[in-house]
């Protein structure tokens, strides 16, 4: 009777389980994977990143805000976490040179000239983008306009007066996530294609952690005393591309412009 | 070569001008006279005496060749190509420059052994013909990437990485990038064309292969309008001679446009400061470098390490 009752009890937990994981939000079964997941490790012993990652919600490049759909701009959710109603928290006077902003986003926004996109906004436009790791270095080679980011993990500072496109990129493994500190930016690039603005005083602080064979979380704190009454936070989930013939290949923005406009063949 | 290198970034920005595209973020020329090799200075070194890096010390031959763990060995750091005959201006024999821009040099080719490439006819009149009018059409001078064999001898130099399965090379010049997976996988198909094109390597001992297909028509090998197919392929070899030192060595197939292939050689010097990091270099975001040259090698930044 001891074993039936033992195995009725087992299966009864079980399904106690079963039912109470059916019942969970999709988020909280997700943490459990996550907690499960244990992430692969380099031949160096670091935490393994490296792959060919591409987002999904592709709406957040044109505004990481809760947004409706406008010309050019697909309907999207809002990717900040941090404050919890998802807006950004400007300025007032920010707030009026973000909607200025918006109005003359085909003009203003430097992406439209082949520019540099910028940090984050690079992480979550629609293009591919593979991870490289060595013991002092990760390397980010992505496909839109051959940008490529070295993050120093060698334990060296940030350097002091430059105004970078896409910042000066300063890493450190913290657990399974790779955490990397970028200053040093211009005040020339978007977080999104509708106006979402910083100034040169932009501080971001970066975290990549593996969630699953497939998925990378991608976190960035964004601190701006200039712009933002405090920091906040995105968050954006990364796909890895699995096909066996993936490559990152070249989106030459300039090239390609030159010859829409019958010039440079 | 120093004088010719200045007068050759004087060209290059006489051509921007010309172009009225961006004009690239050339460093200060280096001091005329006193560095070694030049008048002046102390004898040539093996590469002439030219600092692999601008402001950098002369290169010197390193020791043993280093290998990483997985038995390749490790070319990783900062690399520069050396003084090879101001290929990069014009890669082919120049016996008498191409004034007013620049003089005589014997350029980086060894085969055929005259130093020229073996041009078809008509080929060899259009390469002239962009010399003579079309310099505006420089692809650099556009922002576009250099294309291979090109990427190797641009300057500013480059950085190469080994991660696993891999060499990637990154270039401060126009932040390009060229990612060679050493996996043994196939080319792309052949439709697809690219400005870096498709590159494979393998290893043979301590020599990386590369097999390089799939590049465009929009880059040259130089400035002066020698040019190439969308049928080229590329095949390099990265030998590696000391730590300091690889031999860089590349043959080009080009059935479009040569008669038969030719080989290129140069020498490939690793940095030797310890500090030196490459910088974020803008091109059609406009001149944003030269502030970013400290100043005592005559740029503006006040840049130092916190």
């Amino acid at each position: 009777m001891s074993i039936s009752f033992v195995d009725s009890m087992v299966a009864g937990a079980a399904l106690l389980a079963l039912s109470w994981g059916a019942a969970q939000p999709v988020q909280a079964q997700n943490s459990m994977a996550r907690a499960a997941y244990k992430v692969p490790r380099t031949p160096d012993g670091l935490p393994d990143l490296q792959g060919i990652w591409q987002v999904r919600d592709t709406t957040a490049a044109f505004d990481v805000q809760d947004h409706a759909g406008a010309l050019g701009i697909p309907p999207g959710r809002s990717i900040v976490v941090q404050p919890a109603d998802g807006n950004i928290p400007y300025k007032p006077e920010a707030l009026a040179k973000r909607r200025e902003n918006f109005k003359n986003r085909d003009m203003a926004d430097t992406l439209n000239k082949c520019y540099m996109p910028g940090v984050p906004r690079i992480t979550y436009m629609d293009y591919p983008f593979q991870i490289f790791e060595t013991p002092k270095y990760t390397l980010i080679a992505y496909e839109y306009i051959h940008n490529y980011r070295t993050i120093f993990t060698n334990g060296t500072q940030h350097l002091e007066g430059l105004d970078w496109w896409n910042g000066d990129s300063r890493g450190h493994w913290d657990g399974d996530s790779l955490v990397v500190d970028v200053s040093d930016f211009n005040d020339q690039t978007w977080f999104d294609a509708s106006g979402d603005y910083h100034s040169d005083k932009l501080h971001v602080v970066e975290r990549y952690t593996r969630t699953g064979p497939e998925t990378l979380q991608y976190e960035a704190t964004i601190e701006d005393p200039e712009v933002f009454t405090q920091p906040w936070k995105i968050s954006i989930l990364l796909y890895r591309h699995t096909e066996p013939n993936f490559r990152v290949l070249e989106y030459e923005c300039q090239a390609y412009a030159d010859e829409a406009k019958g010039g440079s063949k | 070569m120093r004088l010719n290198r200045f007068a050759s970034f004087v060209f290059a920005l006489v051509l921007s001008a010309v172009a009225t595209a961006p004009s690239f973020a050339q460093p200060p020329a280096p001091p005329q006279g006193a560095g070694p090799g030049g008048p002046g200075g102390p004898p040539a070194a093996g590469n002439g005496g030219v600092p692999a890096f601008f402001g950098g010390p002369p290169h010197k031959p390193g020791g043993p060749v280093q290998h990483l763990a997985d038995g390749h060995p490790d070319m990783q750091g900062f690399w520069n190509a050396a003084n090879n005959g101001g290929a990069v201006f014009e890669l082919q024999n120049h016996p008498t420059g191409r004034r007013p821009f620049f003089g005589p040099g014997k350029g980086a080719i060894v085969d055929p052994a005259d130093g020229f490439i073996p041009y078809q006819p008509a080929a060899k009149a259009k390469a002239q013909d962009l010399f003579e009018h079309d310099l505006a059409e420089e692809p650099e001078l556009h922002c576009y990437e250099s294309g291979v064999p090109k990427q190797m001898y641009v300057q500013f130099g480059f950085q190469i990485f080994q991660p696993a399965n891999y060499v990637v090379l990154t270039w401060e010049f126009m932040h390009a990038y060229r990612i060679i997976p050493t996996d043994g996988r196939p080319h792309i198909p052949a439709n697809i064309k690219l400005f870096q094109g498709d590159s494979v390597g393998h290893w043979e001992g301590d020599t990386l292969v590369v097999d390089t297909t799939n590049l465009n028509d929009r880059t040259w090998y130089d400035t002066v309008g020698n040019f190439h197919s969308d049928a080229e392929h590329v095949v390099e070899r990265f030998t590696p001679v000391d730590t300091n030192t690889i031999k860089y060595e590349a043959t080009v197939e080009d059935p479009k446009v040569l008669t038969k292939p030719f080989k290129m050689e140069m020498e490939l010097d690793k940095s030797s400061d310890s500090k030196y990091e490459q910088m974020e270099f803008g091109c059609i975001e406009g001149n944003q470098d030269v502030k970013h040259y400290t100043k005592d090698k005559g740029g503006a930044a006040d840049v130092k390490v916190k």
